[in-house]
């Protein structure tokens, strides 16, 4: 009865790097209406098995609605197996987008952990015409979750990378970069989207120097639809639904531990 | 032997009793006549119209919010759900604006939809259940009361539906104030459900609703917690549905009035185990979840099986389970 639930077509699926998949899906009605930070959310099996749906952020939504993501568990490893042309059933667009920057902002930095780096790419997409200072902060575990990141460069984002075992680019966590970038907090916005613990630490870091910004949060989810309110985190101003009132938060909103 | 000679006289000569008249596919409880049999669970279909497709929702025979409380509650901390073996937990904790937040601000959302509203309602003490009973009978456009006298996450020790007297009590206590139907919604964790129902019933209760969730665990090895913010949660889904049929003809077998069943339906196959087994009305949960098409498949399924059947009204199919065969 979700008037936003629809059956299409896989047009590719393919693995960027090591660690990360690409799947294209072939869904023309959520390419029109998809936001920067909004998810959609896949049935994995037509079985019981892996029960729930699995959500994933809008990596890019051009001719088909993309997907980035990371094969971690059984949901993720039967997505990877999935052939172009396979049909899938898909809910969405779902969720609370990015907010676009405040007036004033120059300069735009998403922070990035892992495969939170997925909903930046629509979002530089959309911010490459408005003529931001637009920069990427990016922590991977190793050098297999770091790719070459081309589109973000094509949109002109200065990329930056951290991986936690020096592989590839500074080593140690995206927190080190912060040092290599000028912040001002009257024209710099931030974005972030990663693990509670990088997101706890860019929260505190960007309250310590005023520097204002959104998150984009995880948690498990049964409907995605606001409807079963499981997948509930603590804020400032209470319980809220990461697939209703979030995924997008304010920086600040958010109780991560 | 009875309706298996009845659905061969409809197969042979009367089949065009099915294609010709309208099919019935009306249900009662109590006084108030539902358009068909099918209905959402508690707790599983939510507030946010700018998601569903209102002229589906339309179709249903009566929606059931989420349990309503005297105060506000804000529920249990996270984590709040898990997925198991074809069901999950959830330890939700009745997380919702309270009785006066409910009626100001969601109720009119609720009735604009225009399909009789079932409000499910849980009391901490009888006082609170009686100030719910008081508040509910004095809205309109409510076709029923559901009394929550099982919700296994809230810490109590005994839930009122695992106590035939308690369940009596509450029961015959809001009978006496509504003017509108009353169901008792019962837990299956009890060793005998028909004593409960049974009370149920000689309380005044015009309907019983069942099953709620069973309270369970899954422990995440490698940290040795729960995997719940709240230790327990209850488990539904389809791992729960063969208890549950077991649980509803038992119900059906004990007692006169209507049963609502429910626990782990995804198809019509599975409503239609309830209906045989003895549920006059079936409640979609879990499956809005992985399946917001779910209710409305069901009821097309429902009209399939009864159009192949040659049933042309649904009172000729509920409780109407065979005997097995002897081999
Ligand atoms: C709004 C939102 C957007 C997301 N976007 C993406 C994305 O773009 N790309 C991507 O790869 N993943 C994304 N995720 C996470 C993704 O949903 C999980 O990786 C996926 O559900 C795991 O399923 P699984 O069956 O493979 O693994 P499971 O066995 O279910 O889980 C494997 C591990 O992942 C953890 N996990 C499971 N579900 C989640 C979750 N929802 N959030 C965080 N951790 C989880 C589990 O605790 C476990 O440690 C997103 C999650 C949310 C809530
Ligand atoms: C997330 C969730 C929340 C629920 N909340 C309520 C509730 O508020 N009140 C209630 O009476 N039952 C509640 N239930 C129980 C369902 O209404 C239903 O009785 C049970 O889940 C069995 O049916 P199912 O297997 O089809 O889900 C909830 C169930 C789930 C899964
Ligand atoms: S997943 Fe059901 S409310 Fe968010």
């Amino acid at each position: 009865m979700a008037s936003i639930q629809d059956i299409f077509k896989i047009a590719s699926n393919d693995k960027l790097c090591p660690r990360f998949y690409r799947m294209q899906i072939d869904a023309p009605s959520i390419v029109k209406k998809i936001l920067p930070g909004q998810f959609i959310h896949i049935r994995v099996s037509q079985g019981l098995e892996p029960f729930f749906r699995r959500p994933f952020s809008v990596y890019r939504a051009q001719k088909y609605v993309e997907i980035f993501y990371e094969p971690v568990g059984p949901g993720t490893k039967l997505m990877a197996k999935m052939n172009k042309g396979d049909t899938i059933d898909v809910l969405g667009p779902l969720g609370q987008p990015f907010a676009l920057p405040p007036k004033g902002t120059k300069q735009v930095v998403m922070i990035a952990g892992g495969i939170g780096i997925a909903p930046f790419l629509i979002l530089s997409d959309c911010l490459k015409k408005k003529k931001y200072d637009l920069i990427l902060l990016y922590g991977g575990r190793t050098g297999g979750h770091v790719y070459p990141m081309k589109e973000f460069k094509d949109n002109g984002v200065k990329v930056l990378v951290a991986t936690d075992d020096g592989s590839k680019g500074t080593k140690g966590r995206v927190i080190q970069l912060f040092s290599k970038v000028k912040m001002d907090p009257g024209t710099t916005f931030l974005y972030t989207c990663g693990p509670n613990p990088m997101m706890a630490a860019v929260q505190h870091f960007a309250g310590e120097h005023h520097l204002r910004g959104q998150a984009a949060c995880e948690e498990v989810m049964a409907c995605a639809l606001g409807a079963c309110l499981g997948c509930s985190i603590k804020t400032k101003s209470g319980y809220k639904t990461v697939c209703y009132d979030g995924p997008v938060f304010d920086l600040q909103e958010v109780i991560f531990h | 032997m009875v309706s298996d000679q009845k659905s061969r006289r409809l197969e042979t000569g009367d089949w065009r009793l099915a294609t010709n008249k309208m099919m019935n596919l009306s249900i009662n409880i109590g006084t108030v006549k539902f358009a068909n049999p099918v209905t959402v669970a508690s707790g599983t279909f939510g507030h946010a119209e700018k998601y569903y497709n209102l002229e589906e929702v339309k179709k249903l025979g009566a929606i059931v919010p989420k349990t309503v409380t005297l105060p506000a509650q804000q529920g249990n901390p996270p984590v709040r759900i898990v997925e198991t073996p074809s069901g999950m937990l959830n330890a939700i904790g009745i997380e919702n604006p309270g009785a006066d937040g409910f009626i100001q601000q969601k109720l009119p959302g609720f009735k604009k939809i225009g399909v009789p509203l079932i409000i499910s309602v849980l009391g901490h003490t009888d006082d609170q259940f009686r100030q719910l009973a008081e508040k509910f009978n004095a809205v309109d456009g409510i076709s029923a009361l559901e009394l929550n006298l099982s919700c296994p996450n809230l810490g109590h020790q005994v839930l009122v539906a695992q106590d035939p007297q308690a369940t009596f009590r509450v029961v015959s206590l809001v009978k006496k104030i509504m003017n509108i139907p009353v169901i008792a919604k019962l837990s299956p964790d009890v060793t005998d459900i028909t004593l409960t129902a049974k009370a149920a019933e000689e309380a005044g209760a015009d309907a019983i609703s069942l099953i709620n969730t069973f309270t369970a665990m899954v422990i995440d090895v490698e940290t040795r917690r729960s995997k719940l913010g709240n230790f327990t949660g209850g488990l539904s889904g389809p791992a729960i549905r063969p208890i549950a049929v077991r649980m509803v003809h038992q119900v059906y077998k004990t007692v006169k009035i209507p049963i609502i069943g429910m626990g782990g339906i995804m198809t019509a196959q599975d409503a239609l185990q309830f209906i045989i087994a003895g549920a006059t009305m079936v409640a979609i949960g879990t499956a809005n979840f992985i399946n917001p098409r779910a209710p409305l498949e069901v009821l097309n399924g429902i009209k399939e099986y009864m159009q192949r059947k040659k049933i042309n009204d649904i009172q000729e199919l509920i409780g109407t389970l065979n005997s097995p065969v002897i081999r």
